[in-house]
């Protein structure tokens, strides 16, 4: 009765290394406040869910990802 | 031996894109040697952008890319160089491990660099990111990450 494991949303798209410029994307696997989904929610591969955290980490010190999302200034 | 990079710098967007040329060339002499007089393979400007969160007291930033191929010895100096820089607010050096080349995606990195008078561009970007985070994302996982988010602001304030 086991859920079919979900397939990697990058693999899908031929992608080989995530980029951490790419604010657009990292997004897409953050909650709302910011934080990164774990691959149980993404459904990614090892791989590339180990990627997403640099590139999100990233993303973050470059102030293109918020640490948190809608904390007042 | 040199190895592909990739630098981020976040500029003070108070300079013209010609005086952060001028910047970027006198910080890559560092990394230029005789054996490596052209270091710098790429170089793209994003133009200005607002910042996820203010950064050394500034909103908005100009952001450059560039890839080169450089020394590892020679970074050190090149960053004690970018450190020394006050028009830099904020730098990133990688090491480029099969990053996609860098032609900008036309819609959303050339429109800020083009109207760079106008904050409107990078600010609408920002906007939009949330929504698509919700939609493309299961539904059933947006709320169970939300609840906790909601309850812990409930607490706090």
């Amino acid at each position: 009765m086991r859920r079919r494991r979900k397939t990697c949303p990058i693999c899908e798209n031929s992608i080989r290394h995530i980029d951490y410029k790419d604010e657009r994307t990292l997004s897409r696997f953050t909650t709302e406040r910011g934080k990164i989904l774990p691959s149980r929610l993404t459904g990614m591969c090892a791989r590339h869910q180990r990627q997403l955290g640099t590139a999100v980490k990233r993303a973050r010190f470059l102030a293109l990802l918020p640490y948190i999302r809608g904390y007042a200034r | 031996m040199t190895r592909p990079y990739e630098f981020v710098y976040i500029f003070d967007s108070a300079l013209e894109e010609s005086q952060i040329d001028e910047h970027l060339a006198r910080l890559h002499q560092v990394i230029t040697s005789p054996d490596n007089p052209n270091p710098v393979t790429e170089t793209s400007h994003w133009g200005r952008r607002t910042l996820a969160y203010t950064v050394a007291g500034k909103e908005v930033g100009h952001y450059v890319i560039v890839r080169c191929d450089a020394q590892p010895d020679s970074l050190t100096e090149l960053e004690r160089q970018i450190k020394l820089e006050p028009a830099v607010l904020r730098h990133l050096i990688v090491l480029n491990e099969g990053l996609a080349p860098l032609t900008p995606d036309e819609a959303e990195t050339e429109a800020p660099a083009t109207a760079t008078e106008t904050e409107a561009p990078a600010t609408a970007a920002e906007t939009e990111a949330p929504a698509t985070a919700a939609e493309t994302e299961a539904p059933a996982t947006a709320a169970e990450t939300e609840a906790p988010a909601a309850a812990a602001e409930g607490g706090t304030e």
